[in-house]
């Protein structure tokens, strides 16, 4: 037995088959057993927050003590700025209750968060404007469902004549229903297929190099 | 009347400067950019120590010994960044895996796929014409469109059956030009957040 | 270069520019148009509306700052209706940033100013949770064996909301606001399908067509479809707010976008056209 790959694969197993078991039965000391399980894995996850951190520090760390790069300093502020945050948040003992935490966040995280995303709109205009053209029948097809929804989307169109409105109700009622749904049953079958190949140990990406 | 709040100004300058990314790469996007990163992982660090103490070591001051397994397996989760140790890592990555699997494969079977087949096979005549055409079209995509995914019978794409995901295609296609007119809306209802903080709270020229 | 090529060829710099300018103008002449509500906001709404008062809702708060312009409007309307109707709320985060979005939505709602509701009593907030499912799983199934404090650190068995909840059968019903699919899924999979309890979804636009099958299906009673269905739902409870706000910057913005796609394909098929 290979101690390091054998037994986690052992793990996965057990831990998924304690999963799976306490939906489909009753019995109490599966049931006890899995919300230790649940519990656990509440405290695990935490744990793994912090990886994203560490390899911060690893790249850009390794960026600011060489300061071969030109935008090193840009390293330095994200380095700055990770432990600013840390500081702040654990200083008062209140972590994100604090209301120092709150004031930081919001003048920092808040709007450079909600910012990041939307932006995208406008990408979104320039792509529509240069990519979203009716170039054969399949490429009309999208375009149609797309500018009909677009347009009953619009408050001004629908306020002028409701009928785009109900179109549009309409696109997402038997159109998008049928489509997705038959989408949502396949991802499902391969969800669910690629669980068990995961729980039984066929699909063993997950635990990395060699 | 601009406002005289620091918080605000802070607020106004970030979100113009990951703004101008818009028009064009540029030094002050790229430095909004390494903020949010930094800020962001500072967070993750804080809610993931809050959650460690909330969650992991009340447990432990509460007298369950068997919690020092967990803690155990969490710091083992940072052998990953080891050469030599990397293989520790691969026992709590597997207790997350199997959690993680079997929690959400229990279910997707039942919401997934037997209530959507279910809900495929209920009665296509309804009370009115148009019900009654509804449903007719919400089965036939869903039957296309599932067809459109077979790939293991090699005659599913050839000839008359092939016309069953060439149908599921069109479908597919229509459905999806509906999800990009939703993205639009979704993205300008992004944005707009921002205008009207930047109207209303910084420059005050809107109530 | 023809006159199709030109309007092929708008820079970016100009066309994005318009877009500023489409979502100023609004912002600052507001047009106050008529609102039209979709179905799937309207059963929300009575859904919520149809529970008797003292009743027990579960809800996370599963956006961040991302989502906050969109779902935020809506997650407040909701509240109100909640709090309007005596409805008890335990409030947990599945997202990082869920912690940090309750201060601002309760900001807006006031509930103890304009509903006399009472911290412990009322309303709980739990705080961010790891793990997305596994955290689902842990609070409907043994509340008390995962988290013996709330988000500030005061013992549940001291707030008596709290401590009369320990299982999704005391939970009356589950909602939720997202802009993760795992948690949109997450919450059919845990409440509905292991437990049977009624579900309410709130999502950004663009996921409302992957989320719409468990709508359809009667895994969830109502779906908040992003900015749109937080404006329904802001003008169904009769607490106006930014997404009814936004409702006239989208009159704008997206007709501008129409305007460009249909100027584009013009000016493609005018252009293909000269060319044969």
């Amino acid at each position: 037995m290979d101690y390091r790959r054998d037994i986690p694969l052992a793990i996965t197993f057990i831990v998924g088959v304690i999963a799976v078991l306490d939906y489909y039965t009753t019995l109490e000391s599966v049931t006890a057993t899995f919300t230790v399980i649940k519990n656990w894995g509440v405290v695990l996850q935490a744990f793994a927050l912090g990886l994203g951190a560490v390899n911060l520090f690893r790249v850009h760390g390794k960026r600011v003590s060489e300061r071969t790069r030109e935008d090193w300093m840009f390293s330095g502020w994200l380095l700055l700025m990770l432990v600013l945050f840390v500081v702040v948040g654990l200083i008062t003992g209140q972590y994100d209750a604090s209301t120092s935490y709150q004031w930081i966040y919001n003048a920092l995280y808040l709007p450079l968060g909600a910012t990041m995303y939307s932006s995208l709109a406008f990408y979104m205009a320039y792509g529509a404007y240069k990519v979203l053209r009716a170039r054969n029948f399949e490429a009309a097809l999208l375009f149609i469902t797309a500018v009909l929804v677009i347009i009953g989307n619009t408050p001004i169109f629908p306020a002028t004549y409701p009928g785009f409105f109900h179109m549009r109700e309409w696109i997402f009622g038997p159109i998008v229903s049928g489509a997705y749904r038959g989408i949502r049953i396949g991802v499902g079958i391969g969800a669910v297929i690629l669980g068990i190949r995961t729980l039984v140990g066929l699909e063993t990406g997950y635990l990395g190099r060699r | 009347m601009v406002s005289m709040d620091p918080q605000v100004w802070i607020a106004a300058f970030l979100t113009l400067a990951a703004t101008s990314y818009a028009f064009r790469d540029n030094k002050v996007f790229k430095f909004a950019e390494t903020t949010f990163i930094g800020i962001a992982a500072g967070h993750q660090i804080v809610m993931g120590i809050k959650n460690i103490r909330d969650y992991g070591w009340s447990h432990l001051m509460q007298g369950e010994i068997i919690y020092i397994v967990v803690f155990l397996l969490g710091i083992m989760l940072y052998a990953r960044y080891s050469k030599e140790y990397y293989w520790l890592y691969r026992y709590p990555i597997a207790f997350l895996v199997g959690n993680g699997v079997g929690i959400s494969i229990r279910a997707g079977i039942h919401s997934d796929f037997t209530l959507q087949i279910a809900e495929t096979a209920s009665p296509l005549i309804a009370s009115d014409a148009l019900g009654s055409i509804n449903n007719i079209i919400t089965f036939i995509g869903v039957i296309t469109a599932l067809s459109h995914f077979i790939f293991t019978y090699e005659g599913m794409h050839e000839g008359t059956l092939g016309w069953g995901p060439k149908i599921g295609r069109w479908m597919i296609l229509l459905a999806l030009g509906a999800s990009f007119g939703n993205t639009v809306m979704t993205r300008f209802g992004m944005y707009q957040g921002r205008v009207i903080f930047l109207l209303r709270e910084w420059l005050q020229i809107i109530a | 270069m023809s006159i199709w090529e030109r309007l092929m060829s708008i820079p970016r710099e100009v066309v994005m520019g318009l877009v500023f300018i489409a979502i100023l103008i609004p912002a600052l002449n507001p047009l106050g148009l008529p609102l039209m509500t979709g179905k799937m906001s309207e059963d929300w709404y009575n859904t919520v509306d149809n529970l008797p008062a003292g009743s027990i809702v579960l809800f996370d708060i599963g956006y961040g700052s991302g989502g906050y312009p969109s779902l935020g409007p809506g997650n407040i309307a909701a509240f109100h209706q909640m709090f309007e109707k005596d409805l008890r709320i335990v409030i947990m985060a599945t997202a990082l940033e869920g912690g940090m979005m309750y201060p601002l939505i309760m900001a807006s709602v006031k509930p103890e100013s304009n509903y006399g509701a009472v911290y412990g009593e009322d309303y709980v907030f739990l705080g961010y949770i790891a793990g997305t499912q596994t955290a689902m799983a842990g609070v409907l199934g043994d509340l008390h064996a995962l988290a013996s404090t709330d988000y500030q650190g005061t013992p549940l068995s001291s707030l008596p909301l709290a401590a009369e909840v320990s299982r999704a059968d005391d939970f009356d019903i589950v909602a939720y606001m997202t802009t993760a699919g795992g948690t949109a899924e997450g919450w059919v999979y845990q409440a509905y399908s292991q437990y049977d309890r009624p579900v309410l979804g709130g999502c950004l636009s663009m996921m409302t067509t992957s989320i719409k099958p468990y709508y359809d299906s009667g895994q969830m009673l109502g779906l908040m479809d992003g900015i749109k269905g937080a404006a329904d739902l802001e003008f169904l409870t009769g607490h106006a707010g930014d997404a009814i706000v936004s409702s006239d910057i989208l009159s704008f913005t997206q007709t501008l976008v129409l305007i460009f796609i249909v100027l584009g394909n013009v000016a493609f098929w005018m252009q293909r056209g000269g060319a044969r």
